[in-house]
């Protein structure tokens, strides 16, 4: 019955499809697992758990690296906690770093995998929001500044030596990426380089990665990733270091984490609620293959505990900075 | 080399789809001669104006300019025997928005190098040529108006300067006088004689025409042309009666 | 903006009849000044850039630009990841659809308000015209924002719901289909209308029966257009949650997967290709000789007659019918949450609380002027490129030049496959990819090439807009009357004598206009290319979006619409000085 649904729907949005191309129709109904299908998917795993009347939990995230896995990785991860709540999750794509904080902060999206700097625009939006979880890899995070071999900039032994990054081009990341522009945005400050510093104005190349091959082309000087990414891209070959090279890595700060609308879901779920999608978060264990998985494409050999105040110095600096107005 | 026809059309067919336009025609014109082409509507004068300066090609038979077959040649030198081919248009085919001296200098693109034609766009060139031709035909204040501004009978002594400025050996004309009233068509007959006289004795005139007692006034030869097919060819004084009544007789009396 | 289309000003009658009565040398003087101040403004945009003052090329970076043109050759085909692509080009099919049919009935209502004849037959008078003065130029402040903007700005009061990327599409797009919608109207011919009203019909009558049938088919015929651009901006939109293909190109771009990439873009090409193409055959199919028919007048184009619809037949028919099925199942489709239109109140409150006088004013600070001044520069330099460039591809993309038997080529020829084919398929493939590829990616793959100033991003534009010029050039070649031309070929004139006597005289002003309308679109998008370095306005914009500085976005907002009211005003006047 409903190998004969699917039959139907798939014929269906074939035959619409075809009549677009020549009449201008448009597909139809389509089933699938793609890209908002992965919702779809999500949502049918779930109905098997629980009953349809539940709202679903919806999950989100910030592509901040490797985002074409994000498919694998929230359907992996929708599965997991679908079973481990007993509620129906949905995963939303979004990719947008203010769409996922303005989506937080209106209650589309329940839970969500934020950078440290958007977290906390997203919490101080939404009364009750808790961090809850992160990786291990986040309690010390860095960046790292790197350099086109043939600007003249060296490896840097302490802050001070972001002076040398005076009078040359230089690249952030995405304009609300923690590890690619805020916290080294900071520490620029602590060594005394303002943004117009820099010969022209800096660049907002959008992703750690395009920063990188910017800097590697040359382009700019000068720029700043995530040492996740850095580190990544070295290990699989796809820096040309004889290009590129990193010039000094920033003192640690914490960033990602799993954020939680703790008062809607508490409300919604029951007491405790929150408490229970922390501990789900907490007990992926690498020894269950379906599990590692999920942790390795976070990138994280565990998930461990993280509360608000950890986030106080970057509030701070986002303040100062301006990327925090409430 | 003067007996030699400047315009020669050897068994030329022309089919429109399935229509025949002109069917299996043969037609020599002398150097200086004055021809007019008269028939019906339809009979394919167009047609063979339209063959005699290469805008059209032939579906069969070969047409003969200055002695050399219009259809056999391509590119430079088909463009070259081309320059000594003017026509004056029933629509006249003016460039709307370019001013009176483009137009009339659009008579020189033959000749002129690329690079010539477009700074002449910006410092117009030959003025004093263009004014000549305009000033004969009455429009030397003109010269540096919007043409789609002047009246129709102006944009057709336009495109009569044009060809003037082009200087050919043969002026194609057709329906010159086809919306214009009676009293201005002997005007504008004279008009284009004149202007084909001042270039040279030896100025072929061929023009497609309604009007008999127009074509007998200022042309030597008449040839009547009906559903694609020379009816008559004759000097225009041995043109009577009888011959027009049966070129233009309706279908159901020929 | 008729990004759009020349209705409004090729054949505004009493914008032509006043020009008409100038005498030819004011004109001619006009129109040098208007040449001269856009020389001035190139020169000045150059300047600004750094031109000459700074390296341009950056050499080293031309590998790695290499590697993403290298891609091209072999995209991402494996067939879980074909099938995602495909699955969300149907999604955004799905989008343009939705916003296109919500754009044209903003459009339709709009476009009648703001149209000078239903004013004057409603107000007749002074008032009525400050009124209608008044509404047109509120109608800017629509089209002055980005759709990306209107995307986030939605998504603050609506939330995460497919109907934000509709309303994304609809509002800006409704705003400029009304524009060029009551330029329609206000260039039918009133007769009918006058008739009407002066034998005391009522004027709402008098103007459903007088006005809107003659004006209708235009309407429509210019709503295929949109669904062109719809499409494109439906593209660009995924990344806030729109899914589609949008969405999965920034994925790719996010982590340089450049095979990935490409596939995307064969699929924004296909779906481009096949929608150009569709319109364009439904457009001829009813009468319309192009999208450009509105910019020729009326003389070209034929009204829907019931003859016509009869003569075409059962295709037509066929593609309405499947119009009406797609356009209910596309909002199906899209599973818009309409009860979220309940909470918009109080969200709205919530932004408008931020947005008062006194937190606005403040961010008003000069600083906003040199800023304001890159973007004009970026956006001048962008719709030169795109105009100069889609001026020479529109030649060899057009059916008639040099085909076979086309007014360029010389009549002995042979009539078979000829370079002409091949150039007419390559610029057509060209100009295809150029407006298929969102301008963002052009911006990125240019920056490795180049360093950071203006210039990359101009170009970027430059690129993404010519795409879209070129093909709306390449239909006034075709639609050119021929007779000039082969007038001046039969007198065995060269070809490029023929482009400069018979073709630019007579199409020049058209393409001009075009390119003067779509400066507009390339003001609005330098939003989008913020990433070279040199972002202006549009910098500033994504970067107050992104800390939520409300009354920031306001201020930069409102100096952006001033920036599109001056470009409105100066386009405007220019293309009346080019006629």
């Amino acid at each position: 019955m409903q190998f004969y649904a699917l039959c139907r729907r798939s014929v269906i949005s074939g035959l619409c499809g075809f009549a677009f191309l020549f009449l201008g129709g448009c597909g139809a109904v389509d089933s699938g697992d793609g890209s908002s299908e992965g919702t779809d998917a999500a949502a049918d795993t779930a109905a098997d758990v629980s009953t349809a009347s539940v709202e679903p939990l919806s999950i989100g995230a910030i592509p901040d690296q490797d985002p074409e896995m994000l498919q694998r990785l929230y359907s992996r991860l929708v599965d997991y906690l679908s079973a481990e709540l007993g509620v129906p999750v949905e995963y939303e794509p979004v990719t947008d770093y203010a769409a996922a904080v303005t989506a937080f902060k209106v209650g589309d999206l329940d839970l969500v995998w934020f950078g440290g700097l958007t977290g906390v625009q997203a919490r101080l939006q939404v009364p009750g929001a808790q961090a809850i979880v992160q990786r291990d890899i986040d309690e010390s995070f860095h960046s790292i500044f790197i350099a086109n071999t043939a600007s003249g900039l060296e490896p840097i032994d302490d802050i001070s030596g972001l002076k040398s990054l005076m009078g040359k081009t230089f690249t952030f990341g995405s304009e609300s990426s923690t590890s690619g522009r805020l916290m080294p945005q900071f520490f620029l400050k602590e060594a005394g380089v303002a943004l117009t510093d820099f010969k022209g104005e800096p660049g907002f190349s959008a992703s750690h990665d395009a920063t990188l091959k910017l800097v590697e082309a040359g382009s700019f000087d000068a720029g700043v990733v995530n040492e996740q990414v850095w580190l990544d891209r070295v290990a699989a070959g796809e820096v040309d270091e004889g290009k590129v090279l990193a010039i000094w890595q920033t003192p640690p700060y914490y960033n990602y984490y799993w954020l939680v609308n703790a008062d809607k879901l508490n409300a919604e779920y029951g007491e405790g609620f929150t408490d229970k999608v922390q501990t789900a978060l907490l007990n992926l264990n690498a020894s269950d293959p379906q599990q590692a998985e999920i942790l390795e494409l976070f990138g994280a050999e565990k998930f461990i505990e993280t509360e608000n105040d950890n986030y106080a110095e970057i509030e701070a600096i986002g303040r100062e900075i301006g990327k925090i107005n409430e | 080399m003067a007996t030699s026809p400047v315009l020669r059309l050897d068994s030329v067919s022309c089919w429109f789809g399935s229509v025949a336009a002109l069917s299996s025609v043969n037609l020599a014109i002398a150097a200086g001669e004055r021809v007019a082409l008269v028939g019906p509507s339809g009979a394919g004068k167009s047609t063979l104006l339209s063959l005699l300066n290469g805008s059209l090609m032939p579906t069969e038979g070969e047409v003969w300019v200055l002695a050399r077959s219009l259809n056999k040649l391509s590119g430079q030198s088909r463009r070259k025997l081309q320059r000594q081919i003017g026509t004056v248009y029933q629509q006249h085919n003016l460039v709307a928005n370019l001013s009176v001296i483009h137009n009339v200098n659009a008579g020189h693109l033959g000749r002129w190098p690329l690079w010539k034609a477009v700074v002449s766009l910006i410092w117009p060139q030959q003025v004093l040529v263009a004014q000549q031709a305009l000033t004969q035909l009455g429009l030397g204040d003109k010269l540096y108006a919007r043409t789609e501004r002047l009246s129709g009978g102006q944009q057709q002594r336009v495109a009569l300067a044009r060809v003037m400025v082009q200087n050919p050996a043969i002026v194609l004309a057709d329906e010159p006088v086809a919306s214009v009233d009676p009293a201005r068509s002997h005007n504008v007959m004279q008009l284009l004689c004149d202007s084909v006289r001042q270039l040279g004795q030896d100025r072929t005139l061929v023009v497609s025409l309604h009007d008999v007692a127009l074509a007998k006034a200022y042309c030597d030869r008449i040839i009547g042309l009906r559903q694609g097919q020379i009816q008559f060819d004759l000097p225009s004084a041995a043109v009577g009666e009888q011959q027009l009544t049966r070129l233009y007789a309706l279908e159901d009396a020929a | 903006m008729l990004s759009d289309l020349p209705t409004s000003d090729p054949l505004d009658p009493q914008r032509v009849k006043s020009l008409d009565a100038l005498p030819d040398s004011t004109r001619s003087h006009r129109r040098r000044l208007a040449v001269g101040l856009w020389i001035a403004l190139v020169i000045w945009a150059l300047w600004l850039s750094g031109l000459g003052r700074s390296p341009l090329i950056n050499w080293a970076g031309l590998p790695l630009m290499g590697q993403f043109w290298a891609a091209m050759l072999r995209p991402d085909l494996t067939p879980e990841f074909v099938g995602m692509m495909a699955r969300a080009a149907v999604t955004t099919l799905a989008f343009a659809v939705c916003g296109t049919v919500l754009s044209l009935g903003v459009g339709f209502v709009t476009g009648i308000f703001c149209s000078l004849v239903w004013w004057r037959v409603f107000w007749p008078g002074r008032s009525g015209r400050i009124v209608w003065l008044g509404l047109r130029g509120l109608l800017v402040i629509p089209r002055a924002i980005h759709e990306l903007i209107w995307g986030l700005l939605l998504l603050g009061v609506l939330g995460l719901d497919p109907i934000v990327g509709v309303l994304a599409i609809a509002i800006p797009f409704g705003a400029i289909t009304g524009k060029v919608f009551s330029e329609i109207l206000d260039e039918t011919p009133t007769g009918p209308l006058d008739a009407l009203v002066n034998s005391g019909v009522n004027p709402g009558i008098a103007f459903l029966y007088g006005l809107l049938p003659q004006a209708l088919p235009n309407l429509i015929s210019y709503g295929f257009y949109r669904f062109e651009c719809s499409l494109r901006s439906a593209a660009v939109l995924g990344v806030i949650g729109a899914g589609g293909v949008g969405y999965q190109i920034f994925l790719s771009l996010q982590s340089l997967r450049y095979e990935q990439l490409w596939t995307g873009f064969y699929v924004l090409i296909v779906l481009n290709g096949a929608v150009d193409f569709w319109s364009g055959w439904l457009r001829r199919q009813m009468g319309f000789v192009g999208r450009l028919d509105l910019a020729k007048g009326r003389e070209t184009s034929q009204p829907l007659t019931n003859d016509t619809f009869k003569q075409k037949g059962r295709l037509v028919w066929l593609a309405w019918g499947a119009i009406a099925l797609a356009v209910p199942l596309c909002f199906a489709y899209l599973e818009i949450d309409w009860s979220r239109w309940g909470r918009v109140r109080s969200l709205l409150a919530e932004m408008a609380a931020q947005v008062t006088p006194d937190r606005v004013l403040p961010q008003f600070s000069w600083s906003l002027l040199p800023l304001s001044l890159q973007t004009m520069a970026m956006s001048v330099l962008a719709i030169t490129l795109a105009g100069l460039g889609g001026i020479v591809f529109s030649f060899p993309a057009a059916q008639n030049f040099f085909l076979p038997g086309g007014l360029l080529r010389s009549a002995g020829e042979s009539r078979r496959w000829s370079v002409g084919h091949g150039a007419m398929l390559l610029a057509r493939l060209l100009l295809l990819g150029a407006r298929a590829i969102p301008a963002p990616i052009f911006a990125l793959v240019i920056l490795y090439g180049m360093f950071p100033s203006i210039l990359p991003g101009a170009l970027a534009l430059g690129l993404h807009n010519f795409g879209i010029l070129g093909r709306l050039m390449a239909e006034v070649n075709e639609n050119l009357p021929d007779g000039p031309v082969r007038a001046l070929r039969s007198l065995g004139a060269s070809a490029g004598s023929l482009v400069f006597y018979g073709i630019l005289p007579a199409n020049l002003a058209r393409f001009l206009a075009y390119g003067l309308y779509r400066w507009e679109v390339c003001l609005r998008e330098t939003v989008i290319v913020g990433l070279v370095g040199a972002g202006g306005l549009g910098r500033l914009l994504t970067e107050q979006l992104s800390g939520f500085d409300y009354s920031g976005l306001a201020a930069t907002l409102s100096v952006f619409i001033a920036l599109t009211m001056l470009v409105d005003a100066i386009s405007g006047w220019m293309r009346s000085a080019a006629r």
